[in-house]
Formats: structure tokens, sequence, C-alpha cells
């Protein structure tokens, strides 16, 4: 999966346009990333890519450069910046 | 009016899978309004059902740490009318089943077909924000016709 594809999954998640987001877009700044968002973002990753993270992993992710990092950590995200 | 809108379960594996069924009778005072002349059950009333049985699949594992919680309604839709008194099968399969949350996939059966289904999203609330020794009616009834499938406590 390359990062545009991966901005555009986490877009879904969080009912944004692609446009939106970029690597450094704070989850402050993301209406959808509420308690409830979280909980979408970690079923998503789960059911779409076999990435399982505890509540406590899921506390340390903050920006949506955090998820990509997440991404790649798990294989899911070419290391390349594209 | 009691908002419990199950009156029996019929099958059921903890976590996994459970079958419950719901008749709603003809003189329920909402049929008067969906709809004059044409009463039918509330789709959302459906949603309702299969979100009740699936959440009680979930709190029958015991697993949890709190109780299941309708969080999302990830796609409903809605085939068939169903009438007054006609006897509804509620069928949820949890597909996800995790510490924060769980997903099913539920569907509503009315004469061997399907008229409504549903992919739902649970969370769970802590136990402490409710009455406490509270236990669910329908589960404890299910428990006492099948007492040899009550899971043993962890």
């Amino acid at each position: 999966m390359t990062q545009i594809e991966a901005v555009a999954w986490i877009a879904q998640v969080f009912e944004m346009a692609p446009d939106q987001l970029t690597p450094d877009t704070h989850r402050d700044n993301v209406p959808a990333w509420d308690s409830l968002g979280v909980l979408t973002l970690m079923a998503g990753l789960d059911s779409d890519f076999g990435i399982v993270l505890t509540d406590e992993d899921i506390q340390r992710v903050k920006t949506v450069g955090d998820i990509l990092d997440v991404m790649r950590r798990h294989g899911t995200l070419a290391q390349t910046s594209s | 009016m009691r908002f419990i809108l199950l009156d029996r379960i019929i099958e059921l594996e903890p976590g996994k899978r459970i079958v419950a069924s719901k008749t709603l009778p003809a003189e329920e005072e909402l049929f008067r309004d969906h709809f004059p002349g044409f009463p039918v059950v509330p789709g959302v009333l459906l949603t309702e059902m299969m979100a009740q049985a699936a959440g009680r699949c979930l709190d029958a594992e015991g697993g949890h740490p709190g109780r299941a919680m309708l969080g999302k309604i990830n796609g409903a839709s809605f085939r068939e009318w169903v009438k007054p008194d006609q006897d509804i099968l509620l069928h949820a399969t949890i597909t996800h089943n995790r510490q924060s949350f769980a997903t099913a996939e539920c569907f509503a059966e009315v004469e061997g077909k399907n008229v409504c289904s549903a992919g739902l999203f649970f969370v769970f609330v802590p136990h402490e924000r409710f009455t406490a020794g509270h236990q669910d009616e329908l589960l404890l009834a299910y428990w006492k016709r099948h007492p040899e499938r009550q899971p043993k406590p962890r």
C-alpha cells in the first residue's frame, strides 16, 4: 500500500475527504477522532490489515503520521514515503 | 414501555453467535402511527432488536471490562415489511471480539425470509455505571433452561 492509499484509508475511517488529512494532522483537528473514532480505527486496522493494537498502543497515536508509522511497522505500508 | 426488545433467547454461543425471537403484538401503540392503516415494525426497532441480541451474546461471555453497548451502525438494509404479530428471529454472529470493541453481522428473519440486516459495532461501558448486581432477565431465563451451557466464572 502506498502512503496516498493509506491516508485515503485513514480518511475513510474518520469520515473525511483524503485531501483534508496530511501526516502532520493532529487528532485534535479531526472531529471524528474521538473515543468512538479510536475504537473504529482499532477495528479497521484489525479487520483490514490484521494489526491488533492494545489500548496503550492506540493512546500513543496522536497524528495521522503516527498511524502511518504503525502501518509501516506492521508491513502494511511501504517504508518509502510515496 | 419496557425497552427489552427480545422475548426469548433460542440459541447461544457466548461471544460467538445468538438467535433470539421477538413478536410485537398488534395492540402496541406505536402501530397507530407507523403507519395509519399500514402497521409495520419500524426499521429502527428491528435494528435495536438485532443490537440487543448481539449485545447479550457478548455479555454472556463475561470476558469484557464492561457491558456491550451499540456504538455504530455500519450499514442497515430493510428488505421486507414486518407486520404486527409476526414472529421475528434475530440472528447475530460476532465477527470481531476484542477487549475494547466488538463487531457483529446481524439479520432478522420472518417466515424464512431475510427481512433486514445490519453491521453493528459495539463498545463496552464499565459495569460500575450500571445498577450493582443487575442481571439480564433474558440471559437468566436461558441459563435456567440450559444450566449446562452457562460459562464457568473466570
